[in-house]
Protein backbone atom coordinates (compact mmCIF):
# COMPACT_ATOMS: atom_id res chain seq x y z
CA UNK A 1 0.00 0.00 0.00
CA UNK A 2 2.70 2.44 0.67
CA UNK A 3 3.92 2.21 -2.53
CA UNK A 4 0.93 2.82 -4.09
CA UNK A 5 0.57 5.57 -2.66
CA UNK A 6 3.85 6.93 -3.25
CA UNK A 7 3.17 6.29 -6.98
CA UNK A 8 -0.31 7.76 -6.90
CA UNK A 9 0.89 10.88 -5.05
CA UNK A 10 3.51 11.65 -7.63
CA UNK A 11 1.36 10.49 -10.80
CA UNK A 12 -0.84 13.41 -9.80
CA UNK A 13 1.74 15.87 -8.97
CA UNK A 14 3.06 15.48 -12.51
CA UNK A 15 -0.06 15.52 -14.29
CA UNK A 16 -0.90 18.81 -12.69
CA UNK A 17 2.34 20.33 -13.89
CA UNK A 18 0.98 19.44 -17.45
CA UNK A 19 -1.09 22.20 -18.64
CA UNK A 20 -2.51 20.22 -21.86
CA UNK A 21 -4.01 17.26 -19.51
CA UNK A 22 -5.77 19.91 -17.25
CA UNK A 23 -7.03 21.23 -19.97
CA UNK A 24 -8.10 18.05 -21.79
CA UNK A 25 -9.71 16.47 -18.38
CA UNK A 26 -11.24 19.61 -17.70
CA UNK A 27 -12.68 20.05 -21.31
CA UNK A 28 -14.93 16.98 -21.93
CA UNK A 29 -17.02 17.82 -18.71
CA UNK A 30 -17.47 21.28 -19.20
CA UNK A 31 -18.79 20.52 -22.52
CA UNK A 32 -20.73 17.81 -21.35
CA UNK A 33 -22.10 19.51 -18.63
CA UNK A 34 -23.03 22.46 -21.11
CA UNK A 35 -24.63 20.38 -23.32
CA UNK A 36 -26.87 18.85 -20.45
CA UNK A 37 -27.65 21.97 -19.31
CA UNK A 38 -28.85 23.33 -22.70
CA UNK A 39 -30.83 20.85 -23.19
CA UNK A 40 -32.55 21.30 -19.95
CA UNK A 41 -32.93 24.95 -20.46
CA UNK A 42 -34.22 24.32 -23.91
CA UNK A 43 -37.12 22.26 -21.60
CA UNK A 44 -38.48 25.58 -20.23
CA UNK A 45 -42.04 25.59 -20.96
CA UNK A 46 -42.67 22.36 -22.52
CA UNK A 47 -45.21 19.99 -20.39
CA UNK A 48 -43.65 18.07 -17.46
CA UNK A 49 -43.43 14.70 -19.43
CA UNK A 50 -41.58 16.45 -22.29
CA UNK A 51 -39.14 17.84 -19.60
CA UNK A 52 -38.68 14.67 -18.53
CA UNK A 53 -37.59 12.89 -21.45
CA UNK A 54 -35.01 15.74 -21.88
CA UNK A 55 -33.74 15.54 -18.52
CA UNK A 56 -33.34 11.48 -19.09
CA UNK A 57 -31.24 12.03 -22.29
CA UNK A 58 -29.14 14.75 -20.97
CA UNK A 59 -28.88 12.59 -17.24
CA UNK A 60 -26.72 9.50 -20.71
CA UNK A 61 -24.12 11.99 -20.45
CA UNK A 62 -22.70 11.59 -16.88
CA UNK A 63 -22.90 7.64 -17.81
CA UNK A 64 -20.12 8.57 -21.03
CA UNK A 65 -18.23 11.50 -19.42
CA UNK A 66 -16.39 9.15 -16.69
CA UNK A 67 -15.14 6.68 -19.59
CA UNK A 68 -13.79 9.47 -22.06
CA UNK A 69 -12.02 11.79 -19.47
CA UNK A 70 -9.19 9.02 -17.68
CA UNK A 71 -8.46 7.56 -21.62
CA UNK A 72 -5.51 10.53 -22.21
CA UNK A 73 -4.54 9.79 -18.68
CA UNK A 74 -4.47 5.88 -18.50
CA UNK A 75 -2.62 5.92 -22.19
CA UNK A 76 -0.21 8.24 -21.35
CA UNK A 77 0.43 6.15 -17.89
CA UNK A 78 2.95 3.71 -19.56
CA UNK A 79 3.79 5.05 -22.45
CA UNK A 80 4.57 8.58 -20.86
CA UNK A 81 7.11 6.98 -18.93
CA UNK A 82 8.52 5.17 -21.96
CA UNK A 83 8.91 8.49 -23.64
CA UNK A 84 10.81 9.78 -20.62
CA UNK A 85 13.36 7.31 -20.35
CA UNK A 86 11.69 6.82 -16.63
CA UNK A 87 9.97 2.93 -17.20
CA UNK A 88 13.73 1.19 -16.86
CA UNK A 89 14.48 2.90 -13.30
CA UNK A 90 10.82 2.68 -12.48
CA UNK A 91 10.64 -1.24 -13.55
CA UNK A 92 14.48 -2.16 -11.24
CA UNK A 93 12.28 -0.95 -8.12
CA UNK A 94 10.86 -3.05 -5.99
CA UNK A 95 7.43 -2.19 -7.30
CA UNK A 96 5.51 -4.65 -8.76
CA UNK A 97 3.31 -5.67 -11.73
CA UNK A 98 -0.03 -5.03 -9.98
CA UNK A 99 1.30 -2.06 -7.59
CA UNK A 100 2.07 -0.20 -11.19
CA UNK A 101 -1.40 -1.07 -12.41
CA UNK A 102 -3.50 -0.37 -9.91
CA UNK A 103 -1.21 2.83 -9.30
CA UNK A 104 -1.54 4.11 -12.27
CA UNK A 105 -5.59 3.15 -12.92
CA UNK A 106 -6.36 4.76 -9.44
CA UNK A 107 -4.67 7.88 -10.75
CA UNK A 108 -7.49 8.21 -14.01
CA UNK A 109 -10.58 6.97 -12.47
CA UNK A 110 -10.32 9.13 -8.94
CA UNK A 111 -10.58 12.35 -11.27
CA UNK A 112 -12.58 11.05 -13.68
CA UNK A 113 -15.20 10.41 -11.35
CA UNK A 114 -14.51 13.02 -9.01
CA UNK A 115 -14.95 15.83 -12.08
CA UNK A 116 -18.15 13.42 -13.53
CA UNK A 117 -19.80 14.25 -9.90
CA UNK A 118 -18.76 17.97 -9.57
CA UNK A 119 -20.44 18.41 -13.19
CA UNK A 120 -23.49 16.36 -12.08
CA UNK A 121 -24.18 17.87 -9.25
CA UNK A 122 -23.59 21.78 -11.05
CA UNK A 123 -25.81 20.66 -13.63
CA UNK A 124 -28.28 19.55 -11.09
CA UNK A 125 -28.15 22.80 -9.31
CA UNK A 126 -28.45 24.81 -12.78
CA UNK A 127 -31.60 22.79 -13.65
CA UNK A 128 -33.09 23.19 -10.45
CA UNK A 129 -32.58 26.86 -10.93
CA UNK A 130 -33.68 26.90 -14.47
CA UNK A 131 -36.84 24.81 -14.02
CA UNK A 132 -37.71 25.78 -10.80
CA UNK A 133 -37.44 22.05 -9.27
CA UNK A 134 -36.11 18.78 -10.82
CA UNK A 135 -39.14 17.05 -13.20
CA UNK A 136 -40.99 14.36 -10.83
CA UNK A 137 -40.03 10.99 -11.57
CA UNK A 138 -36.51 11.80 -13.35
CA UNK A 139 -33.77 11.16 -10.27
CA UNK A 140 -34.67 7.85 -9.52
CA UNK A 141 -32.71 5.47 -7.37
CA UNK A 142 -31.87 3.58 -10.99
CA UNK A 143 -30.35 6.81 -12.64
CA UNK A 144 -28.60 8.01 -9.09
CA UNK A 145 -27.34 3.88 -8.73
CA UNK A 146 -25.76 4.71 -11.96
CA UNK A 147 -23.88 8.51 -11.44
CA UNK A 148 -22.85 7.05 -8.32
CA UNK A 149 -21.98 3.12 -8.58
CA UNK A 150 -21.78 2.86 -12.65
CA UNK A 151 -19.55 5.75 -13.76
CA UNK A 152 -16.63 4.83 -11.52
CA UNK A 153 -17.18 1.24 -13.02
CA UNK A 154 -17.39 2.50 -16.33
CA UNK A 155 -14.59 4.80 -15.72
CA UNK A 156 -12.32 1.54 -14.43
CA UNK A 157 -13.31 -0.11 -17.62
CA UNK A 158 -11.99 2.24 -19.74
CA UNK A 159 -8.91 3.15 -17.99
CA UNK A 160 -8.21 -0.57 -18.06
CA UNK A 161 -8.53 -1.01 -21.27
CA UNK A 162 -6.45 2.15 -22.00
CA UNK A 163 -3.51 0.83 -20.28
CA UNK A 164 -3.93 -2.47 -21.41
CA UNK A 165 -3.50 -0.96 -24.92
CA UNK A 166 -0.74 1.22 -23.75
CA UNK A 167 1.41 -1.43 -22.73
CA UNK A 168 0.84 -3.79 -25.53
CA UNK A 169 1.19 -0.91 -28.56
CA UNK A 170 4.94 0.14 -28.99
CA UNK A 171 3.84 3.42 -30.78
CA UNK A 172 2.08 5.99 -28.75
CA UNK A 173 0.21 7.18 -31.24
CA UNK A 174 -1.34 3.97 -32.01
CA UNK A 175 -2.02 3.79 -28.38
CA UNK A 176 -4.15 6.86 -28.26
CA UNK A 177 -5.77 5.60 -31.42
CA UNK A 178 -7.26 2.19 -30.33
CA UNK A 179 -7.64 3.36 -26.38
CA UNK A 180 -10.21 5.67 -28.66
CA UNK A 181 -11.99 3.06 -30.15
CA UNK A 182 -11.79 0.41 -27.25
CA UNK A 183 -14.14 2.75 -25.21
CA UNK A 184 -17.17 2.01 -27.46
CA UNK A 185 -18.65 -1.31 -26.02
CA UNK A 186 -18.83 0.95 -23.12
CA UNK A 187 -21.33 3.06 -24.78
CA UNK A 188 -23.71 -0.06 -25.75
CA UNK A 189 -25.85 0.55 -22.16
CA UNK A 190 -26.26 4.47 -23.47
CA UNK A 191 -27.70 3.72 -26.75
CA UNK A 192 -30.00 1.05 -25.22
CA UNK A 193 -31.38 3.67 -23.28
CA UNK A 194 -31.47 6.67 -25.43
CA UNK A 195 -33.33 4.23 -28.20
CA UNK A 196 -35.71 3.60 -25.45
CA UNK A 197 -35.23 0.14 -26.05
CA UNK A 198 -35.46 -0.29 -22.91
CA UNK A 199 -36.42 2.54 -19.87
CA UNK A 200 -33.72 2.74 -16.90
CA UNK A 201 -34.79 0.24 -14.24
CA UNK A 202 -33.21 -0.91 -10.97
CA UNK A 203 -32.39 -4.91 -12.35
CA UNK A 204 -30.32 -3.18 -15.46
CA UNK A 205 -28.18 -1.36 -13.36
CA UNK A 206 -27.43 -3.72 -11.23
CA UNK A 207 -26.59 -6.55 -14.48
CA UNK A 208 -24.63 -3.66 -16.23
CA UNK A 209 -23.06 -2.97 -12.66
CA UNK A 210 -22.45 -6.52 -12.02
CA UNK A 211 -20.73 -7.31 -16.01
CA UNK A 212 -18.76 -4.78 -15.20
CA UNK A 213 -17.32 -5.70 -12.42
CA UNK A 214 -16.55 -8.98 -14.06
CA UNK A 215 -15.31 -7.32 -16.71
CA UNK A 216 -13.28 -5.04 -14.57
CA UNK A 217 -11.75 -7.99 -12.56
CA UNK A 218 -11.19 -10.08 -15.91
CA UNK A 219 -9.00 -7.12 -17.63
CA UNK A 220 -7.24 -6.36 -14.51
CA UNK A 221 -5.98 -9.75 -14.27
CA UNK A 222 -5.51 -9.83 -18.20
CA UNK A 223 -3.55 -6.56 -18.08
CA UNK A 224 -1.19 -7.57 -15.06
CA UNK A 225 -0.61 -11.15 -17.01
CA UNK A 226 -0.23 -9.24 -20.56
CA UNK A 227 2.05 -6.60 -18.85
CA UNK A 228 5.82 -8.07 -20.10
CA UNK A 229 8.66 -5.69 -18.49
CA UNK A 230 11.10 -7.08 -20.72
CA UNK A 231 8.96 -6.61 -24.16
CA UNK A 232 8.56 -3.15 -23.30
CA UNK A 233 12.22 -3.12 -22.34
CA UNK A 234 13.33 -3.86 -25.50
CA UNK A 235 10.80 -3.74 -28.55
CA UNK A 236 9.82 0.15 -27.94
CA UNK A 237 12.43 2.44 -28.91
CA UNK B 1 28.58 -10.64 -4.92
CA UNK B 2 27.68 -11.34 -8.12
CA UNK B 3 27.70 -14.93 -9.88
CA UNK B 4 26.68 -16.12 -13.00
CA UNK B 5 26.89 -19.41 -14.97
CA UNK B 6 26.16 -20.44 -18.27
CA UNK B 7 23.81 -17.35 -18.49
CA UNK B 8 21.90 -17.04 -21.37
CA UNK B 9 19.35 -15.16 -23.40
CA UNK B 10 17.78 -15.49 -26.43
CA UNK B 11 15.86 -12.76 -28.62
CA UNK B 12 13.38 -15.49 -30.78
CA UNK B 13 16.67 -16.95 -33.17
CA UNK B 14 19.47 -14.00 -32.13
CA UNK B 15 21.40 -14.88 -29.53
CA UNK B 16 22.41 -12.24 -27.35
CA UNK B 17 24.28 -13.64 -24.39
CA UNK B 18 25.74 -17.36 -24.78
CA UNK B 19 26.89 -19.05 -21.76
CA UNK B 20 27.91 -16.15 -19.36
CA UNK B 21 30.04 -17.52 -16.23
CA UNK B 22 31.71 -15.14 -13.96
CA UNK B 23 31.57 -13.85 -10.39
CA UNK B 24 32.15 -9.84 -9.22
CA UNK B 25 34.00 -9.96 -5.66
CA UNK B 26 32.59 -7.61 -3.11
CA UNK B 27 33.53 -4.33 -3.48
CA UNK B 28 35.35 -5.25 -6.96
CA UNK B 29 34.90 -3.27 -10.10
CA UNK B 30 34.39 -5.22 -13.13
CA UNK B 31 34.36 -3.87 -16.26
CA UNK B 32 32.03 -5.24 -19.18
CA UNK B 33 33.75 -4.23 -22.76
CA UNK B 34 32.32 -4.98 -25.78
CA UNK B 35 31.24 -3.89 -29.07
CA UNK B 36 27.22 -2.55 -29.36
CA UNK B 37 25.16 -5.68 -29.40
CA UNK B 38 27.69 -7.58 -27.91
CA UNK B 39 25.42 -8.54 -24.95
CA UNK B 40 26.17 -5.84 -22.21
CA UNK B 41 23.11 -3.92 -21.38
CA UNK B 42 21.33 -7.33 -21.73
CA UNK B 43 23.56 -8.92 -18.68
CA UNK B 44 23.04 -5.86 -17.15
CA UNK B 45 18.99 -6.12 -17.34
CA UNK B 46 19.18 -10.13 -16.67
CA UNK B 47 21.18 -9.46 -13.23
CA UNK B 48 18.73 -6.39 -12.63
CA UNK B 49 15.71 -9.01 -13.30
CA UNK B 50 14.67 -6.93 -15.98
CA UNK B 51 14.60 -9.47 -18.34
CA UNK B 52 14.48 -13.46 -17.48
CA UNK B 53 17.97 -15.56 -18.51
CA UNK B 54 16.71 -17.93 -21.55
CA UNK B 55 19.43 -20.21 -19.61
CA UNK B 56 21.74 -20.71 -16.78
CA UNK B 57 21.35 -19.13 -13.37
CA UNK B 58 22.92 -16.07 -11.85
CA UNK B 59 22.96 -14.96 -8.25
CA UNK B 60 22.96 -11.54 -7.10
CA UNK B 61 23.70 -10.44 -3.03
CA UNK B 62 22.97 -14.24 -2.55
CA UNK B 63 19.57 -13.82 -4.68
CA UNK B 64 18.78 -16.04 -7.49
CA UNK B 65 17.87 -13.91 -10.44
CA UNK B 66 14.57 -15.22 -11.57
CA UNK B 67 13.20 -16.46 -8.20
CA UNK B 68 14.05 -13.41 -5.66
CA UNK B 69 13.71 -10.66 -7.92
CA UNK B 70 11.81 -7.89 -5.42
CA UNK B 71 15.32 -8.89 -2.98
CA UNK B 72 17.45 -8.38 -6.08
CA UNK B 73 15.46 -4.91 -6.92
CA UNK B 74 16.39 -3.90 -2.99
CA UNK B 75 19.80 -4.92 -3.33
CA UNK B 76 21.33 -3.37 -6.56
CA UNK B 77 21.14 0.55 -7.68
CA UNK B 78 21.53 0.67 -12.24
CA UNK B 79 22.18 3.49 -13.81
CA UNK B 80 20.47 3.02 -17.47
CA UNK B 81 22.08 3.53 -20.50
CA UNK B 82 19.57 6.90 -20.98
CA UNK B 83 18.93 7.86 -17.41
CA UNK B 84 15.26 9.42 -17.83
CA UNK B 85 13.81 11.54 -15.10
CA UNK B 86 10.11 13.29 -14.56
CA UNK B 87 11.64 16.23 -16.12
CA UNK B 88 8.73 18.70 -14.93
CA UNK B 89 9.42 18.10 -11.13
CA UNK B 90 12.21 19.14 -9.15
CA UNK B 91 15.48 16.95 -8.55
CA UNK B 92 14.61 16.47 -5.04
CA UNK B 93 11.13 14.98 -5.90
CA UNK B 94 12.36 12.60 -8.33
CA UNK B 95 14.45 11.74 -6.13
CA UNK B 96 12.11 11.37 -3.12
CA UNK B 97 10.19 9.23 -5.11
CA UNK B 98 12.72 6.58 -6.03
CA UNK B 99 13.63 6.64 -2.27
CA UNK B 100 10.11 6.29 -1.05
CA UNK B 101 10.04 3.52 -4.10
CA UNK B 102 12.72 1.55 -2.42
CA UNK B 103 11.24 1.89 1.15
CA UNK B 104 14.16 4.33 2.45
CA UNK B 105 13.14 4.69 6.10
CA UNK B 106 14.01 8.10 5.94
CA UNK B 107 13.58 9.19 2.47
CA UNK B 108 14.36 13.27 2.93
CA UNK B 109 17.71 12.95 4.48
CA UNK B 110 18.76 10.19 1.94
CA UNK B 111 18.27 12.40 -0.43
CA UNK B 112 19.78 15.34 0.58
CA UNK B 113 22.46 13.23 1.38
CA UNK B 114 22.75 12.01 -2.02
CA UNK B 115 22.43 15.47 -3.67
CA UNK B 116 24.77 17.39 -1.50
CA UNK B 117 27.60 14.85 -2.48
CA UNK B 118 26.79 14.59 -5.82
CA UNK B 119 27.00 18.71 -5.52
CA UNK B 120 23.18 19.27 -6.60
CA UNK B 121 21.79 20.18 -3.16
CA UNK B 122 21.72 23.89 -4.66
CA UNK B 123 19.56 23.02 -7.64
CA UNK B 124 17.35 20.75 -5.64
CA UNK B 125 14.42 22.63 -6.17
CA UNK B 126 14.59 22.87 -9.40
CA UNK B 127 12.86 21.32 -12.43
CA UNK B 128 15.45 18.48 -14.07
CA UNK B 129 14.08 19.90 -18.09
CA UNK B 130 16.47 22.71 -16.80
CA UNK B 131 19.70 20.46 -16.17
CA UNK B 132 22.33 19.88 -18.57
CA UNK B 133 23.46 16.07 -19.50
CA UNK B 134 26.28 16.22 -17.12
CA UNK B 135 24.01 17.25 -14.64
CA UNK B 136 21.48 14.80 -15.19
CA UNK B 137 24.14 11.99 -15.24
CA UNK B 138 25.41 12.79 -11.84
CA UNK B 139 21.49 12.65 -10.62
CA UNK B 140 20.99 9.04 -12.01
CA UNK B 141 23.87 8.44 -9.99
CA UNK B 142 22.33 9.31 -6.98
CA UNK B 143 19.10 8.00 -7.61
CA UNK B 144 21.14 4.92 -8.41
CA UNK B 145 22.60 5.46 -4.61
CA UNK B 146 19.75 6.72 -2.68
CA UNK B 147 18.71 3.43 -1.49
CA UNK B 148 22.46 2.04 -0.53
CA UNK B 149 22.71 -0.76 -2.60
CA UNK B 150 25.52 -2.85 -2.23
CA UNK B 151 25.40 -3.50 -6.17
CA UNK B 152 25.87 -1.21 -8.56
CA UNK B 153 24.90 -1.87 -12.26
CA UNK B 154 26.65 1.46 -14.62
CA UNK B 155 25.90 1.46 -18.17
CA UNK B 156 27.99 3.68 -19.75
CA UNK B 157 27.81 5.95 -16.72
CA UNK B 158 30.36 8.73 -19.12
CA UNK B 159 28.63 8.39 -22.29
CA UNK B 160 27.91 11.57 -24.03
CA UNK B 161 29.34 13.90 -21.43
CA UNK B 162 31.87 16.18 -21.62
CA UNK B 163 35.50 15.50 -20.41
CA UNK B 164 35.20 17.73 -16.51
CA UNK B 165 31.99 15.99 -16.39
CA UNK B 166 33.31 12.39 -17.24
CA UNK B 167 35.95 12.80 -14.83
CA UNK B 168 33.33 14.11 -11.67
CA UNK B 169 31.74 11.07 -12.57
CA UNK B 170 34.72 8.81 -12.44
CA UNK B 171 35.88 10.29 -9.26
CA UNK B 172 32.50 9.40 -7.68
CA UNK B 173 32.35 5.47 -8.87
CA UNK B 174 36.01 5.52 -7.33
CA UNK B 175 34.66 7.02 -4.30
CA UNK B 176 32.16 4.14 -4.58
CA UNK B 177 34.59 1.26 -4.71
CA UNK B 178 36.19 2.30 -1.68
CA UNK B 179 33.25 2.04 -0.02
CA UNK B 180 33.09 -1.39 -0.94
CA UNK B 181 30.29 -1.70 -3.17
CA UNK B 182 30.32 -3.89 -6.03
CA UNK B 183 30.25 -2.47 -9.65
CA UNK B 184 29.32 -3.32 -12.46
CA UNK B 185 30.31 -1.03 -14.87
CA UNK B 186 29.69 -1.42 -18.98
CA UNK B 187 31.62 1.21 -21.09
CA UNK B 188 33.14 1.98 -24.28
CA UNK B 189 35.79 3.84 -22.82
CA UNK B 190 38.91 2.06 -22.34
CA UNK B 191 40.81 4.33 -20.22
CA UNK B 192 38.18 4.21 -17.51
CA UNK B 193 37.88 0.94 -17.65
CA UNK B 194 41.57 0.63 -16.83
CA UNK B 195 41.57 3.60 -14.67
CA UNK B 196 38.83 2.01 -12.75
CA UNK B 197 38.15 -1.43 -13.37
CA UNK B 198 39.88 -4.09 -11.11
CA UNK B 199 39.00 -6.76 -13.86
CA UNK B 200 37.60 -6.49 -17.18
CA UNK B 201 35.68 -8.94 -18.86
CA UNK B 202 35.21 -8.67 -22.76
CA UNK B 203 32.05 -9.76 -24.16
CA UNK B 204 30.90 -10.36 -27.74
CA UNK B 205 27.98 -12.68 -27.10
CA UNK B 206 30.13 -14.57 -25.50
CA UNK B 207 32.90 -14.38 -22.69
CA UNK B 208 36.43 -13.51 -24.87
CA UNK B 209 38.29 -12.50 -21.98
CA UNK B 210 38.64 -12.23 -17.89
CA UNK B 211 41.59 -10.64 -16.65
CA UNK B 212 43.00 -7.39 -14.72
CA UNK B 213 43.73 -5.01 -17.19
CA UNK B 214 47.88 -5.10 -16.57
CA UNK B 215 47.42 -9.13 -16.98
CA UNK B 216 45.32 -8.36 -20.17
CA UNK B 217 47.56 -6.02 -22.38
CA UNK B 218 50.64 -8.51 -20.89
CA UNK B 219 48.87 -11.60 -22.44
CA UNK B 220 48.71 -9.74 -25.72
CA UNK B 221 51.63 -7.85 -25.67
CA UNK B 222 54.55 -9.16 -28.27
CA UNK B 223 57.94 -10.64 -26.80
CA UNK B 224 59.87 -7.69 -28.68
CA UNK B 225 62.08 -5.21 -26.57
CA UNK B 226 63.53 -1.97 -27.78
CA UNK B 227 67.09 -0.77 -26.78
CA UNK B 228 68.20 2.56 -27.10
CA UNK B 229 72.08 2.82 -27.39
CA UNK B 230 74.42 5.81 -26.73
CA UNK B 231 76.83 3.63 -28.68
CA UNK B 232 75.03 1.78 -31.47
CA UNK B 233 77.34 -0.72 -33.37
CA UNK B 234 76.53 -4.21 -34.96
CA UNK B 235 78.12 -6.65 -32.34
CA UNK B 236 75.83 -5.54 -29.96
CA UNK B 237 73.14 -7.06 -32.44
CA UNK B 238 74.97 -10.15 -33.58
CA UNK B 239 77.11 -11.40 -30.63
CA UNK B 240 74.00 -11.08 -27.85
CA UNK B 241 74.55 -15.42 -27.90
CA UNK B 242 71.61 -15.96 -25.12
CA UNK B 243 69.30 -18.91 -25.33
CA UNK B 244 66.59 -16.53 -24.57
CA UNK B 245 67.60 -14.70 -27.58
CA UNK B 246 64.73 -15.12 -30.82
CA UNK B 247 66.20 -12.37 -32.90
CA UNK B 248 68.34 -8.81 -32.71
CA UNK B 249 68.14 -6.21 -35.17
CA UNK B 250 70.21 -2.74 -35.04
CA UNK B 251 68.42 -0.14 -36.94
CA UNK B 252 70.45 3.61 -35.62
CA UNK B 253 70.63 3.93 -32.17
CA UNK B 254 67.78 1.20 -31.58
CA UNK B 255 68.61 -1.99 -31.09
CA UNK B 256 65.19 -4.42 -31.76
CA UNK B 257 65.29 -7.68 -29.50
CA UNK B 258 62.79 -10.13 -29.68
CA UNK B 259 62.79 -12.55 -26.71
CA UNK B 260 60.82 -15.80 -25.04
CA UNK B 261 59.29 -14.02 -21.97
CA UNK B 262 60.04 -10.34 -21.80
CA UNK B 263 59.19 -9.66 -18.22
CA UNK B 264 62.26 -12.40 -17.20
CA UNK B 265 64.61 -11.73 -20.10
CA UNK B 266 65.75 -8.48 -19.87
CA UNK B 267 67.30 -8.52 -17.06
CA UNK B 268 69.60 -11.44 -18.57
CA UNK B 269 69.75 -8.73 -21.65
CA UNK B 270 70.46 -5.48 -20.01
CA UNK B 271 73.17 -7.36 -18.58
CA UNK B 272 74.93 -8.57 -21.67
CA UNK B 273 74.44 -5.34 -23.69
CA UNK B 274 76.64 -3.94 -20.80
CA UNK B 275 79.28 -6.65 -20.79
CA UNK B 276 79.57 -5.93 -24.17
CA UNK B 277 79.91 -2.50 -23.77
CA UNK B 278 77.02 -0.89 -24.81
CA UNK B 279 75.52 2.47 -23.27
CA UNK B 280 71.83 2.00 -22.78
CA UNK B 281 69.97 4.82 -22.58
CA UNK B 282 66.15 3.30 -22.62
CA UNK B 283 64.65 -0.12 -22.28
CA UNK B 284 60.99 -0.81 -23.28
CA UNK B 285 58.67 -3.41 -23.53
CA UNK B 286 56.83 -3.57 -26.96
CA UNK B 287 53.65 -2.85 -24.58
CA UNK B 288 50.17 -2.99 -26.37
CA UNK B 289 47.85 -0.46 -25.27
CA UNK B 290 44.16 -1.62 -23.74
CA UNK B 291 42.50 -0.56 -26.84
CA UNK B 292 44.97 -2.78 -28.71
CA UNK B 293 44.15 -5.43 -26.50
CA UNK B 294 40.65 -5.00 -27.05
CA UNK B 295 40.20 -4.51 -30.44
CA UNK B 296 42.63 -7.88 -31.17
CA UNK B 297 40.30 -9.74 -29.13
CA UNK B 298 36.83 -8.37 -30.46
CA UNK B 299 38.20 -8.21 -33.54
CA UNK B 300 39.11 -11.66 -34.49
CA UNK B 301 39.12 -14.07 -31.76
CA UNK B 302 36.08 -16.25 -30.70
CA UNK B 303 37.20 -18.77 -27.79
CA UNK B 304 37.00 -17.48 -24.98
CA UNK B 305 39.60 -17.20 -22.99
Amino acid sequence: MHRLRVLILKEWEELAKIKMVIYGALFLPLLMGGLAGFMVWQGQGLPPEAQAALFNTALMYFLILPVMIPVTLAVYSIVGEKEQGTLEPLLATPLTDWELFVGKAVVAVLPSVGLTWTVFALFLAAAHVMLGGIPSGVLTLPWLLSITVLSPLLAVFGVLVSMLVSSRTSDPRAAYQFSGLAVVPTLVPLIVYSVQMTAVNLLLVILEGGILVLLNAVLLFLAVRLFRREEILTRWK
Amino acid sequence: MIRTEGLTRRFGDRLAVDGLTLEVREGEILGLLGPNGAGKTTTVRMLACLLAPTGGRAWVGGHEVGKEASAIRSTVGILTESPGFYKRLTLERNMRYFAELYGVPDPRSAVQRYLERLGLWDRRTDAVATLSKGLRQRLALARALVHEPKVLFLDEPTAGLDPESARDVRRFIAELADERRTILLCTHNLTEAEELCNRIAVLRTRLIALDRPAALKRRMSGSRVTVELGNPRPEFARDLGLPCVRAAELAGPTLQVEVADPERDVPALVRRLVELGAEIRAVARDERSLEDVYLELVGGNDAPA
